[in-house]
């Protein structure tokens, strides 16, 4: 096995490799993916149709489930007891945090990666984001713009079904979608204060099937997205690019295959990769024409990091030092939370179902000009709420018996919070590097994170806390508080930038094409070439800017750039 | 008395027998039956044995980060527990002369309203008022965690199949400034029949 040659070796399994791996076989390459965890199986691994009383700890999980783990620390929200009892995510290799950073690296290790359980929001970029340098004069612009990359965003958009409206809005560009999800009594009332304040309040892009969509089944609402969908009714790697990979009969799949480094011939080109079989421990080999990373983001640089050799001193395709450099993560947490008393004792209605954002508000700051506000660039709102699977708001009501009982009740359909997704800028302190003295359980040494919010991402924070004191009194609700801090770096999993790609190879790691700039045969397909963040989720760009990248790939095997295997 | 009814033939794993039906007689406080079922009916009491003997925090202050994180919750929700109960009892002493399942109802509605409402509290029931927001923590999140409770509240997500996501049912009043509390137009529409 060790012995074969690829044309491909695809490193991850996740939205970026997963559509790799399609795209490359049904191209009649022979491509070998390699994933660092098991296959996951949706019947076993997903929720299914379980309800929290199903479960003995009733959703907390064993305390004791991770003794003896490298990484100990529970991945809440992705990680929960429905998906207990087999190993889908990662505490067997640790990383470090350096002094002063607290990063909350949480990996699903399955087949699919995070991708089985992703918020499926899916807003296009657009040029205000590509060319934001140009119009604030900050970091640099995106090798590509939106003109280039539209195409590949409809391609995706069709691929994975999309729904959503056409907003006319060129900060949040349209794109071709699905019919979108109903509006909830929530989102009638927030619009409403919305609008009072000036503040957009639109049906979220949300990759999930409100209609049948090839050969895919339509929603059907048990509200458990999250958790995993048991029929594909929304775009993942497990029920979508991973079978339609597997349908060409080109795909070879490997599990529990974690890759330690890009190996290179002698002129320092990629030869394949080095990988530890989790199962057998053995250390394996496998040899291509064409090595792809998409393990992501930062996993990827961690790979690239530890590909050390006489031709790659400070880790492959790294002369630029740019090589874990811009950093960038979405800032999350909740600048507020409160009820909607017009909806006070009203009967629950179905509302969150679709487990979804319905609407959200997408960044509506500095669009005019972009120094309007304290920060630069801007963030956008989701909002959440309705009759939930647990009424976490019983804490704002008072008391105990019949009555305490009556209220939990009567506010049911009431309760609302926000999530801000605020983008952070490139910094030189938020950076990855590898730990000089630890090393995992399989020996490879560990990846290290420096990270810190900066500046501009707290002030849209504080804004945005304000902006929800005016929202609640415009709409009518009253507001019960605001999360104090952030979240923690690494909750919203929207981790970029780590080998961005750019025209000029002494400030970027890749090509525009997301090729390496100094090994012309080594490409990457995840979100650690986006040379900064926007308000908007990876996902969809993941997929797409893959989509991009593989054409251009599939061109150069054609012209004779890189030869089969 | 009232309170001896019902011990069940469930063994504790964590607390006495007395402590348990303690726990048991809380959170039918709590959550009593109503026009819907109470605590005691969907289990409560079992489910928050069941978690405190397993160290399973489930309200807690502590930051999460390894398995000795969760075992020093878990075992502070023990001592917690166990102090807090004490303390029901010292207080019903103080107050009642006697356990707090030997006092009235009215006598253990008055103790415990001390330590639930705001304009009850008294500067010297601190730990106690922090063990019932605990008990109460508990009691919450092992009622609405049943299907009983689910269903007490109209969870839709128990219904798992739906042909299509029904939105807004007020379509009439897409502002919703009109709407009804139920409770309060029923009482308003027998008003009107009077």
């Amino acid at each position: 096995m060790s012995n074969d040659l690829y044309d491909v070796l695809v490193v991850g399994t996740g939205a970026g490799g997963g559509t790799a791996m399609k795209i490359l076989c049904e191209a009649g390459l022979q491509v070998c993916a390699l994933n660092s965890g098991p296959r996951i199986d949706p019947g076993k691994d997903y929720r299914g149709h379980r309800q929290v009383y199903d479960l003995q700890y009733r959703g907390y999980g064993d305390p004791l489930r991770l003794k003896g783990k490298a990484h100990q620390e529970p991945y809440s929200v992705e990680e929960s007891e429905y998906s207990e009892g087999r190993d889908l995510f990662e505490h067997d290799v640790a990383y470090s945090n350096a002094p002063g950073t607290d990063w909350y690296w949480k990996r699903c290790k399955a087949t699919g990666g995070k991708a089985n359980f992703w918020g499926r929001s899916s807003a296009r970029f657009g040029d205000i984001d590509f060319k934001a340098a140009d119009l604030d004069g900050f970091g640099e612009n995106w090798p590509v713009d939106y003109a280039e990359i539209s195409p590949w965003f409809s391609k995706a958009e069709r691929y994975m079904g999309v729904a959503s409206t056409v907003q006319n809005r060129p900060s949040n560009p349209d794109g071709e979608y699905l019919p979108p999800i109903p509006w909830r009594c929530i989102d009638y009332i927030i619009q409403k204060g919305a609008e009072k304040i000036g503040v957009p309040y639109l049906p979220d892009r949300c990759a999930q099937l409100t209609v049948p969509h090839h050969g895919h089944p339509n929603c059907h609402y048990c509200g458990n997205c999250s958790r995993g969908c048991d029929v594909g009714s929304f775009f993942s790697p497990t029920w979508f690019t991973i079978p339609d990979a597997e349908a060409t009969k080109n795909l070879t799949l490997l599990t529990n295959a974690l890759v330690r480094s890009v190996i290179v011939d002698e002129n320092g080109m990629a030869k394949g990769v080095a990988y530890v079989d989790r199962v057998t421990r053995k250390e394996l080999e496998l040899y291509a024409k064409v090595v792809v990373l998409a393990a992501s983001c930062v996993e990827t640089a961690h790979i690239m990091l530890n590909s050390k050799t006489r031709h790659w001193p400070t880790g492959i395709a790294n002369s630029s030092g740019q090589l874990g450099h811009n950093l960038c993560e979405h800032l999350y947490g909740t600048p507020g939370y409160g009820y909607l008393p017009q909806l006070l004792g009203q009967p629950a209605t179905p509302d969150n179902i679709a487990d979804s954002t319905v609407a959200w508000m997408p960044r509506w700051q500095n669009l005019k000009n972009p120094r309007e506000e304290k920060f630069i660039r801007g963030y956008s709102v989701y909002m959440g709420g309705g009759c939930g699977e647990f009424p976490g708001y019983y804490g704002q009501i008072e008391g105990f018996g019949s009555r305490f009982k009556r209220d939990i009740k009567r506010y049911y359909a009431t309760s609302i919070g926000a999530l801000i997704q605020a983008p952070t800028l490139p910094s030189p302190t938020n950076y990855l590097d590898i730990d000089p003295e630890k090393k995992d359980m399989f020996g490879i040494p560990q990846l290290r994170f420096h990270f810190q919010w900066g500046p501009n991402e707290l002030l849209m924070w504080e804004h945005s806390k304000q902006v929800m004191i005016d929202l609640f009194s415009a709409m009518g609700g009253e507001l019960w508080g605001a999360d104090v801090e952030p979240n923690r770096p690494g909750t919203s999993l929207h981790e970029t930038g780590v080998c961005r790609f750019g025209n000029d190879p002494k400030t970027s790691v890749t090509n525009k094409w997301a090729q390496t700039h100094e090994v012309p045969n080594l490409y990457i397909c995840d979100a650690s070439i986006f040379p900064s963040c926007t308000d908007k989720t990876t996902t969809m760009p993941i997929i797409a800017f893959t989509m991009r990248t593989c054409d251009r790939m599939l061109e150069n095997f054609k012209k004779g750039v890189h030869k089969r295997a | 008395m009232s309170s001896q009814v019902g011990a069940g033939s469930y063994k504790p794993l964590f607390f006495s027998p007395q402590q348990y039906q303690m726990v048991e007689h809380l959170a039918e406080m709590i959550i009593p039956e109503d026009d819907s079922p109470g605590a005691k009916q969907a289990g409560v009491a079992e489910f928050i044995d069941f978690m405190v003997a397993n160290r399973a925090p489930v309200s807690t202050s502590r930051d999460i980060r390894s398995t000795d994180d969760a075992i020093a919750a878990g075992n502070e929700a023990q001592n917690r527990f166990l102090a807090g109960l004490d303390w029901i009892n010292a207080r019903s002493h103080s107050e009642f002369k006697r356990e707090f399942m030997d006092c009235t109802p009215e006598q253990q509605n008055s103790l415990v309203e001390e330590l639930a409402y705001k304009a009850k509290f008294k500067p010297t029931t601190e730990s106690g008022r922090a063990f019932f927001q605990m008990m109460r923590d508990y009691t919450v999140v092992g009622y609405y965690t049943t299907k009983i409770g689910l269903q007490s509240i109209g969870y839709p997500g128990l219904r798992t199949v739906w042909p299509k996501m029904p939105g807004c049912p007020h379509a009439d009043d897409p502002e919703h400034a009109h709407l009804r509390e139920p409770a309060s137009s029923s009482s308003s529409t027998q008003t009107g029949r009077n």
